[in-house]
């Protein structure tokens, strides 16, 4: 490896947003050809590290060296300048330009003489692409194509790739491997963002791994398995216990509390299963795979043009969201901070905000708002210093368990928890758990999404897949395992 | 079939016909409405509304909003007229004029782009001091008695042309060409389009925004200038409620006030367009109290038309990305072997 020529060293990468420290001294470096695989959990500090290789935020302490040159980063033009390029996951294209604006903005070069290079990138590539539609109407996989043409007409030497196969199909993976690979042979270093091991197997020269903001692992990938990766991943001090819970026996003999018959909506298509009381049903697949558009229909709030949702043996699919919760039926929704909580307001008001005219004529009743909030802060065991904690102060894992109690306050007889532990730290992740299984004990139909199989593995008793808006199998207690979610969940007949 | 759906998709020419059908429907009730003096007067009286509007332009398209430019325009006006007024030359009061348009346009600039402050918060405190300053400025007194070959110039003519028309016209032209030939152009669009991305792609999102006020504030005392030559005399009330006017005229040009979207040259019809409705109201004998009424009717028309439709395209346009992601199920089974094991970390994040 000595004589590959060095594209970009850091050294001792220090971070610190507020009183949160992100990355705590973090070194590592890119050569010609290499293709460094870059994993960790969430939260463990990679995006962060990226953003300040891009120059978008400013470092507290250490060096960034680009060749041998010590640079300062402070402005995403000068990352540029200096051949680095950042494909982000969620691509960040001007909507309403048209394809060739979108990669052709931002150079000061002649016009004409970058549309030709363009042209011969395309049919260099092989690409099929046509240059004048608008960005708008692209789907993720061809916006993510048009990101990472415009890294290479900046003829960037490293290249940031941000979890760019997390929305791609299989082929589009294949053939996105491929292009990388053939960049590999023309040098350009690339830092690899992923969540999935076998990836970093499969294209990776070396792979390191961030784990609160540290390196754990860092090395060629030859030097390791896939457990040495795991053990790097976990937290050093918690023995992965594999709480089975014991699982009580559902009665599977009674009617079920929800029902779905074959239902379809944008994003969904002819999906029918059955949540029965005291049981937790595991909804898995992929992102994009149309799960939290078919809980949204379920919910009132996306549309339904098939099919019907019984609860309880009636149909609520003409309610609306307000009636559905009033009929026993709640959602804690994927991302908190979009649809689920009240940042600036207390924990006692986001606890209480969904039954405000249950507990209130006209004024509210502040002792009954008090002794509610105060039940689920002592259950659940929510960190706070008091009701009137705003609830942007707390973590993540806080905030969840008062969203699920809020829910929960509405008395429901089904529950559906959307990604209920994402963007959670691992003790944090043990009670929301353990919440579940106490819901579930008191016989609440719960309908769990996740794309997180060990959940599912863990949590359900019994799990249904989706794929591509349908849900293809059904796996009991017994057949669910991380291979046969995974296989179910990327459509593996 | 296809170029006249293309065409009536750009929002110029859909423009353009409310206009000409403004004109055919309003001469069915009163013909004198389709002569020439008519529309010279018309086109005419569009000159002020054309300037801001082009500097509005460039304001919303990094999705901002000015409200500050009625002022710019009195201020500029009072300032230029009791120049003139008492004695100084004609092009150092206007030059002094537009050099206060631009100062207060940058400080517009300055208080959104690096203090942050919410542009329309921004520009209705600007609107707010100026207003004042004005009033401190003319005593409250109308400035009067200005020089008639200052007046003169506003009915000056290059053939059929009023020269200020032209002027306006040139202008338009040259911005259009600055927003769709130059690289620097095409920035103001794309911060109003998607302003993280533009971060990535490294554009001088604060420099831009900043330059956007600053040219919305130059315009706007440029329209100043133009009405102490046309009207011949300020009031303390001069350029009140005219943002209305011209931010009305831009959405109508198909300026989105979301940011991203529109052209100097739409805006310009939309400026002649609410100049037209005015002249029309006088020929339809409606009283002049109502234009205000119809103005303010016409912004909330068009604002929320143009918001469904948008909301309308991207609903639908998200539907089918949607459908599309669940139908290809039955013709795409993938055959690829994954490897027996393989673990997923922490989900995805989004």
């Amino acid at each position: 490896m000595s004589e590959k020529k060095s594209l970009i060293k850091l050294k001792e990468i220090y971070k610190s947003f507020d009183d949160n420290e992100v990355l705590k001294g973090v070194s590592l470096e890119l050569s010609e050809g290499e293709i460094v695989a870059i994993i960790g959990g969430n939260g463990a500090g990679k995006s962060t590290l990226m953003k300040i290789i891009m120059g978008i935020y400013p470092l507290d302490r250490g060096e960034i060296y680009i060749g041998n040159e010590n640079v300062r980063m402070n402005s995403t033009s000068i990352a540029l300048e200096k051949g680095i390029y950042l494909v982000p996951q969620e691509p960040l294209l001007f909507p309403n330009m048209t394809v060739e604006e979108n990669v052709l903005i931002g150079f000061s070069q002649n016009k004409t003489l970058l549309r030709e290079k363009l042209r011969k990138l395309i049919d260099h590539l092989g690409w099929d692409i046509c240059l004048t539609r608008k960005a708008a109407t692209l789907s993720i996989a061809e916006q993510q194509l048009v990101e990472i043409l415009r890294g290479l007409l900046r003829e960037a030497k490293i290249l940031i790739l941000d979890e760019p196969t997390s929305t791609l199909t299989f082929n589009e993976i294949e053939s996105f491997f491929n292009l990388m690979k053939d960049l590999q042979t023309k040098g350009i270093g690339m830092l690899y963002i992923t969540h999935r091991l076998t990836e970093v197997f499969e294209i990776a020269t070396d792979v390191v791994i961030l784990r609160d903001g540290g390196i754990t692992v860092n090395g060629p990938v030859a030097n390791f398995t896939k457990k040495m990766l795991i053990k790097g991943l976990m937290p050093d001090n918690v023995e992965h216990e594999e709480t089975k819970f014991d699982s009580e026996k559902t009665d599977y003999h009674k009617d079920p509390v929800l029902k779905l018959e074959s239902l379809s909506g944008y994003g969904f298509n002819n999906v029918s299963f059955s949540v029965y009381a005291g049981e937790i049903l595991g909804l898995a697949g992929v992102v994009g795979s149309g799960r939290t558009e078919l809980a949204e229909a379920i919910f009132g709030i996306g549309e339904i043009t098939g099919g019907d949702v019984l609860l309880k043996g009636s149909s609520i699919k003409n309610y609306n969201t307000k009636e559905i919760v009033n009929m026993g039926l709640n959602y804690v929704p994927e991302d908190r901070h979009l649809n689920g909580i009240f940042d600036i307001a207390d924990v006692k008001l986001n606890t209480t905000s969904s039954i405000l005219s249950q507990i209130s004529k006209f004024f509210l009743n502040r002792k009954k708002e008090q002794k509610i909030t105060q039940k689920y802060i002592d259950d659940f065991r929510i960190k706070v210093t008091g009701q009137d904690q705003l609830l942007k102060s707390l973590s993540g894992g806080n905030q969840q368990k008062v969203v699920i109690g809020r829910t929960l306050s509405s008395n429901p007889q089904v529950i559906i928890l959307d990604e209920p532990t994402r963007g959670i730290d691992a003790g944090a992740r043990g009670d929301v758990y353990k919440i579940i299984q106490e819901l579930k004990k008191l016989g609440l139909a719960i309908l769990l999404i996740s794309s997180d199989f060990e959940e599912i593995h863990e949590l359900a008793d019994r799990a249904q897949v989706m794929y591509h808006g349908t849900n293809r199998i059904e796996l009991s207690k017994e057949e669910i395992s991380m291979d046969t979610l995974t296989q179910a969940a990327f459509g593996v007949q | 079939m296809t170029i006249i759906k293309k065409l009536f998709e750009k929002r110029e020419i859909t423009a353009l016909m409310f206009l000409i059908f403004l004109f055919l429907g309003v001469s069915l009730r009163n013909p004198d409405f389709i002569n020439a003096q008519s529309i010279s007067t018309v086109l005419k009286g569009s000159v002020l509304y054309i300037f801001l509007a082009v500097g509005m332009t460039f304001v919303l398209l990094t999705g901002g909003i000015d409200v500050s430019v009625g002022a710019i325009l009195g201020i500029s006006a009072a300032i230029s007229a009791t120049m003139i007024r008492d004695g100084s030359s004609v092009i150092l009061s206007v030059a002094l004029a537009i050099t206060i348009g631009l100062i207060i346009g940058l400080i517009n600039g300055i208080g959104v782009a690096v203090v942050k402050v919410p542009p329309i918060i921004m520009t209705l405190g600007t609107l707010g001091i100026i207003r004042g300053i004005m009033i401190i400025y003319t005593n409250g007194r109308w400035v009067e008695n200005l020089p008639d070959s200052f007046k003169m110039a506003s009915q000056a003519s290059f053939g059929p042309l009023n020269v200020y028309f032209l002027l306006a016209v040139i202008t338009v032209i040259l911005v259009q060409l600055y927003f769709s030939k130059t690289k620097k152009g095409k920035y103001f669009a794309a911060i109003g389009d998607n302003i993280e991305g533009s971060v990535l792609v490294g554009i001088p999102v604060n420099k831009m925004i900043i330059i956007a006020y600053a040219i919305s504030g130059l315009c706007a005392s440029i329209a100043g200038v133009i009405f102490t030559s046309q009207v011949g005399f300020v009031t303390s009330n001069t350029g009140l409620d005219i943002e209305m006017v011209a931010i009305a005229a831009c959405v109508l040009g198909g300026v989105s006030l979301s940011g991203g979207i529109g052209s100097v040259v739409g805006a310009s019809i939309g400026a002649i367009i609410m100049t037209a409705i005015n002249s029309a109201l006088i020929f339809l004998k409606v009283p002049s109290f109502w234009n205000k009424f119809i103005q303010g009717l016409l912004l909330i028309i068009i604002v929320v038309s143009d918001v469904m439709i948008h909301k309308c395209f991207q609903e639908k346009a998200r539907k089918q990305r949607l459908s599309a992601r669940s139908e290809s199920t039955k013709d795409t089974v993938i055959e690829n072997d994954l490897p027996e094991e393989s673990i997923f970390l922490g989900g995805n994040e989004q």
